[in-house]
C-alpha cells in the first residue's frame, strides 16, 4: 500500500481541507452585522449575537428575517445568543438592526460577495509610515468601539504617499461614514453667567472685565453685537450666546479641546467605578495643556460659590463643565469653589450606567475616543465601491453555477480526446481535490491550526516511512508534504478575483494533466521501440510543467508589488497557491494514477 | 515519405488538399497583428486612448442600480442630466431583472444621483457603486504598464533559462507580445474593459500562454525516433487538447450570468487563448520547426 504514498498524500491533505473548511458550531439564525445608533437596541444587541426568534417566531435566514421586521409596531420580542431582549419600536421608527446569513463555512467570502464597503484614504498632507500607522490605530480602535469585527486595514504604500485601504464586509457604507465621521473631536465648555442690572453687565477674564449690554434681543458684548447662538473670540477664547434672561446673561466658553488632552488616565488611581444607589458612575481624568488649564481659569474666574446643603460642599454658581464628544454632550459637571480663577489641568469626566458592564464600557468608550483622539491628518477618499448584500448572495450563486457548467465542458472535452474514462475520471477527480484544497488553505477557523499541525505530522510520517521502507523519496513531494500544510495557516478572502483565480488554476491544472497523460500514455503509440521508460516520460512531462508553472507565477508576481495588485490579490494569491498545490501535491498523484494504469496495460499486452 | 537529406527537407505540408510550405502558416499570425494594431491606433487616433480603460484605471464613478421595472437611459439622462455634468448611461438587462449603470465624474456624489432618481420615480431596489479619484487612477494606471513590463521581463528571464537559447525564448516572447497586442485589440471590439481584474486575467494569460510554447519546444527537442513532422503533430494534438478544454471552461462562464469581474477574467482568457492558437502553432511552431531543421542540417 505504501508505494501508493503520493495518493495517500493527497488524501490527507483533501481530508485536512474539507475539516478546515467544514469544522465549525453549528447555530440557527442569523448574525448581527450592524446596529445603528439610533435603534432602540442600541447598546444592548451588538454584532455578531445570533439573532434566533423574533416575535416567538423562530429566524432561521435572512429573508425570515426581513419578513418579520418589514413591519413592526410597539413590542417587539428577539431571542439573541439564548437570551430574550424587548424593545419598543414605533410605525416611524425602523428596527435598525443589520443582519447576514450565519457562515455554515469557515470560508471568508470577500466583501464583492457578501456585500460590503471598501474605500481607499488618502491624507491630505504627506504622511510617513508611522503617521499612516497611528491613523490606523486610531480607526482600529474605533472599530473596537463600535464593536465591528470585520472591518481590515490595510496600510498601501505607492510612489505618491501612503493609503489606507479600508475593506468593510458585511456591512453598509453608512457604518464606515460613521466611523470616518466621527472626528473623535473633544470640546469641554463652561458657562459663563453674567449678571445683569438694567440691562448692564460684565463678564470677567481673569483680571479683564468686558462690558454686556443687553436690549430686547440684541446682546452686545465689548460694543460688539452678537446674534442668538453666534460664537465670538475675547483673549483667544471662544465663546457663545446661549441663555439670556432679565437678570443673567450665560455665554459658553470652550476651554479645552482635543488637541488640549495630554494624558487620558485609565490607572486605578485616576480611574475607576463606584457604585451609587441604584447606578454605576464611572469616572476617569485626564490631563490637559497648560494653555487649557489657563482658559480655565480666565473663564471661571470671578464666579460665586454657593454651598450645596445636600452634600455640604461648595461649587461655583449657575455654572457647570459641559464635556462634548463630535458635538454630543458626554457629562456635564459642577465646578469646586476651590477651582475658581484657578489653572485647573486636571479635569475628570464622570458618568453613570445602571449596569456595571455597561457603566465600564461607556468608560472604555469615552476613553479609547479621547486616547485614539482626532485622526492626525484629515482623510480624502481617493475610492470607494459598494456593494449591497443581496447583490453579494446572487454573486456566490451564479459564480457556483458558472464553475459547475465549465467543470462539465472539461469533463466533455477530456472524455472525447481520449475515450477513457481511466484518463478522465482521475483529471476530474485531481482538479476537485484542487478546488478543495485552495478552499482549505485559504479558510480560518477556531480548529484550523490544530488541523493543519495534524496533517503536517502525518505527511512527515508517510515520508519517513517511505523512505525508511520503500528507499524512495522525491523532493517536490515532500516539499509538499511540508509546505501546503503551513500554507495552510494562511487565510485570504474568497472574493470575485479570487473565484476567477481558482478557475484560471484548475485551467493550469487540466492542461498540466493533459500532458502528462500525452507524453506517458500516447507515448505508447510510437511505433518506434520504446526509448524511454515511464519514469522518464513522467520526468520529462514534470519537466515541462515545472517550467509552465515557473513562467505563469512570475508573470503574475509583480501585481503582488504594485499599489494597484490590492484590487486583485485574490486573483494573484488563489492562482499561485492553485498552482503550487498543482505542481507539489495534486500533480505527482495524477502522475502515480496514470503510471499504475499503463503499468497494468503494459502487463496485460 | 520521410525525407530528412539535409539539402531536401520537406517543408511542404497539406491542408484541404493544399500542398504549401509550413513557413508561409507566418502570414496568418502577422496580418491578425498588424490588423491588431491597425485597431488599437485607430481608437488611439479617434479617441485619445488606445483602449477603453475600467473606472479604476481611468478613474469616475459608477453607479449600477437594479430597479423593479423597465427603465429607459433616456429618462434618467433626463432626471439627471442638469445638475450631474456628463454622463453615459447604459440600460442593464438580467434574468428578470432591470437596471442601469451610470458613468460619471469622480467628483460627483452618488447618494445625491440616488436621491435625485428615487425623486424622479425611479425605484432603487439595490445598487453597487465603484468610484476611484483622478490621481490614484493615474497611479493604477502607470503601475499596470509597468506590471506589464516587468511580466515580460520575468517570462523572458525564465524561458531563456528553461530553453537555454537566445532564439527560442525570442520567438516565445514574441509571440507572448503578439498574443497580447491581439488579446488587447480584440478586447476593444468587443467592448470589454481594461480593468484590474483584466489586467490580472492578461498577466495570467501571459504565463498560461508560454504552456504551449515549453511543450512543444520539449517535444522537438526529444529524440524519440520521430520525425519534425510526427513531433509537431504529437505536439499540436496535445496543445490544441490543452488550449480547447481552458476555452470550453471559460466559454461556459461566459454563458452564465456572472458579475462583470468575472465576465472580464473570462473574456480576457478567452480571447487571450485564442490568439495563442494563433500566434503558438502559426508563429512559434513553424519558427522552431525552422530552427531544428537548420541546426539539424548543420549539425548532419
Amino acid at each position: 500500500m505504501l508505494k501508493y504514498w503520493r495518493l495517500w498524500l493527497l488524501l490527507i491533505v483533501v481530508l485536512g481541507s474539507i475539516m478546515a473548511i467544514g469544522f465549525k458550531e453549528r447555530r440557527h439564525g442569523v448574525e448581527i452585522a450592524y446596529v445603528i445608533k439610533d435603534s432602540p437596541a442600541y447598546g444592548q444587541l451588538r454584532q455578531g449575537m445570533v439573532v434566533s426568534s423574533v416575535n416567538g417566531a423562530p429566524v432561521e435566514n435572512v429573508d425570515d428575517w426581513s419578513k418579520y421586521t418589514s413591519s413592526l409596531n410597539g413590542l417587539v420580542r428577539l431571542n439573541a445568543d439564548g437570551a430574550d431582549y424587548s424593545f419598543n419600536v414605533n410605525q416611524s421608527q425602523s428596527l435598525g438592526i443589520e443582519v447576514e446569513a450565519l457562515e455554515s463555512t469557515n470560508l471568508n467570502f470577500g466583501m464583492d460577495l457578501r456585500g460590503g464597503t471598501r474605500i481607499m484614504l488618502k491624507p491630505k498632507e504627506n504622511a510617513t509610515r508611522s503617521t499612516i500607522e497611528q491613523i490606523i490605530g486610531t480607526l482600529q480602535t474605533r472599530t473596537n468601539i463600535y464593536g465591528l469585527k470585520e472591518m481590515r486595514f490595510i496600510p498601501v504604500e505607492s510612489p505618491d504617499g501612503w493609503y489606507v485601504q479600508i475593506e468593510a464586509t458585511g456591512v453598509g457604507s453608512n457604518v464606515v461614514d460613521e466611523l470616518l465621521a466621527s472626528k473623535g473631536a473633544f470640546e469641554a465648555k463652561i458657562s459663563k453667567p453674567v449678571d445683569l442690572r438694567d440691562g448692564r453687565g460684565r463678564l470677567q477674564l481673569g483680571p479683564n472685565y468686558y462690558d454686556v449690554l443687553v436690549s430686547n434681543d440684541t446682546v452686545t458684548v465689548n460694543g460688539n453685537a452678537i446674534p442668538q447662538n453666534n460664537s465670538f473670540m475675547l483673549e483667544g477664547i471662544q465663546f457663545e450666546r446661549s441663555n439670556v434672561t432679565g437678570t443673567k446673561a450665560l455665554f459658553m466658553a470652550t476651554v479645552y479641546r482635543g488637541s488640549d488632552i495630554e494624558i487620558v488616565y485609565t490607572d486605578p488611581q485616576h480611574s475607576g467605578l463606584i457604585p451609587t444607589g441604584n447606578f454605576y458612575r464611572f469616572y476617569f481624568t485626564v490631563l490637559v495643556s497648560n494653555e487649557g488649564a489657563q482658559r480655565f481659569a480666565k473663564v471661571t474666574s470671578g464666579i460665586p460659590s454657593q454651598l450645596d446643603l445636600e452634600s455640604g460642599e461648595s461649587y461655583l454658581k449657575d455654572t457647570s463643565i459641559y464635556l462634548y464628544l463630535d458635538n454630543d454632550l458626554q457629562s456635564s459637571l459642577r465646578i469646586a469653589a476651590s477651582l475658581g480663577g484657578q489653572a485647573y489641568s486636571t479635569p475628570q469626566i464622570e458618568g453613570g450606567r445602571e449596569k456595571i458592564e455597561d457603566a465600564s464600557e461607556e468608560k472604555i468608550r469615552l476613553q479609547t475616543i479621547l486616547r485614539s483622539g482626532a485622526l492626525p491628518v484629515s482623510l480624502e477618499t481617493k475610492s470607494i465601491s459598494i456593494i449591497s448584500p443581496t447583490l453579494g448572495s446572487n454573486f456566490i450563486q451564479s459564480a457556483m453555477l458558472a464553475a459547475l457548467l465549465a467543470a462539465g465542458v472539461v469533463v466533455a472535452i477530456v472524455f472525447i480526446r481520449y475515450r477513457s474514462l481511466k484518463v478522465a475520471i482521475p483529471m476530474v477527480l485531481t482538479g476537485f481535490s484542487e478546488i478543495i484544497i485552495i478552499m482549505g488553505i485559504s479558510a480560518a477557523g477556531a480548529f484550523d491550526a490544530g488541523i493543519w499541525a495534524f496533517v503536517l505530522a502525518l505527511n512527515v510520517c508517510l515520508i519517513a516511512a517511505v523512505w525508511w521502507k520503500l528507499k524512495e523519496s522525491d523532493m517536490f513531494a515532500s516539499i509538499g508534504a511540508i509546505l501546503i500544510p503551513l500554507l495552510g495557516l494562511l487565510s485570504w478572502n474568497i472574493d470575485l478575483p479570487a473565484i476567477g483565480g481558482v478557475i484560471a488554476a484548475i485551467g493550469i491544472g487540466v492542461d498540466q494533466m493533459i500532458i502528462i497523460a500525452d507524453e506517458t500514455i500516447s507515448g505508447r503509440k510510437e511505433t518506434k521501440k520504446q526509448l524511454y521508460s515511464l519514469k522518464e516520460k513522467i520526468g520529462r512531462a514534470f519537466s515541462i510543467i515545472f517550467a509552465s508553472a515557473a513562467v505563469t507565477i512570475a508573470a503574475l508576481i509583480p501585481l503582488l508589488f504594485v499599489t494597484a495588485g490590492v484590487f486583485v490579490r485574490g486573483f494573484v494569491i488563489t492562482t499561485i497557491a492553485g498552482i503550487m498545490i498543482g505542481i507539489l501535491i495534486t500533480r505527482p498523484a495524477y502522475a502515480k494514477i496514470v503510471e499504475m494504469s499503463v503499468g497494468k496495460k503494459g502487463n496485460a499486452e | 515519405m520521410i525525407n530528412m537529406a539535409a539539402h531536401n527537407m520537406n517543408r511542404n505540408m497539406t491542408v484541404l488538399g493544399l500542398k504549401f510550405d509550413y513557413r508561409l502558416l507566418i502570414i496568418l499570425p502577422v496580418a491578425l497583428l498588424i490588423f491588431s494594431s491597425y485597431v488599437l491606433l485607430n481608437s488611439y487616433l479617434t479617441t485619445g486612448e488606445w483602449f477603453v480603460r475600467g473606472i479604476e484605471l481611468k478613474g469616475g464613478t459608477m453607479l449600477s442600480i437594479k430597479t423593479g421595472q423597465p427603465t429607459h437611459a433616456a429618462d434618467i439622462e433626463k432626471a439627471l442630466s442638469t445638475d450631474f455634468g456628463k454622463l453615459i448611461v447604459r440600460e442593464l438587462r438580467g434574468f428578470g431583472e432591470y437596471g442601469a449603470s451610470i458613468e460619471m465624474d469622480s467628483s460627483v456624489d452618488y447618494k445625491k444621483v440616488m436621491d435625485r432618481l428615487t425623486g424622479s420615480g425611479i425605484k432603487i431596489t439595490d445598487f453597487s457603486v465603484e468610484n476611484t479619484g483622478p490621481s490614484l487612477s493615474t497611479l493604477f494606471w502607470s503601475q499596470a504598464q509597468m506590471a506589464i513590463i516587468l511580466a515580460f521581463v520575468l517570462i523572458w528571464i525564465i524561458t531563456f533559462i528553461v530553453f537555454r537559447t537566445v532564439l527560442t525564448s525570442f520567438t516565445t516572447m514574441l509571440s507572448a507580445i503578439s498574443d497580447l497586442l491581439m488579446t488587447m485589440a480584440f478586447m476593444q471590439i468587443f467592448g470589454i474593459e481594461f480593468s484590474l481584474a483584466s489586467l490580472g486575467a492578461l498577466l495570467m494569460m501571459l504565463g498560461y500562454s508560454v504552456d504551449t510554447d515549453i511543450m512543444l519546444n520539449s517535444r522537438l527537442r526529444k529524440d524519440s525516433g520521430e520525425d519534425v513532422n510526427q513531433k509537431v503533430g504529437g505536439a499540436v494534438k496535445t496543445g490544441l487538447t490543452m488550449t480547447f478544454t481552458s476555452i470550453g471552461a471559460v466559454g461556459a462562464i461566459l454563458l452564465t450570468p456572472v458579475p462583470d469581474v468575472l465576465i472580464q477574467i473570462a473574456s480576457v482568457l478567452f480571447i487571450g487563448l485564442f490568439a495563442d492558437i494563433v500566434n503558438t502553432w502559426f508563429f512559434n511552431s513553424p519558427m522552431l520547426r525552422w530552427y531544428f531543421e537548420t541546426r539539424g542540417a548543420r549539425n548532419a
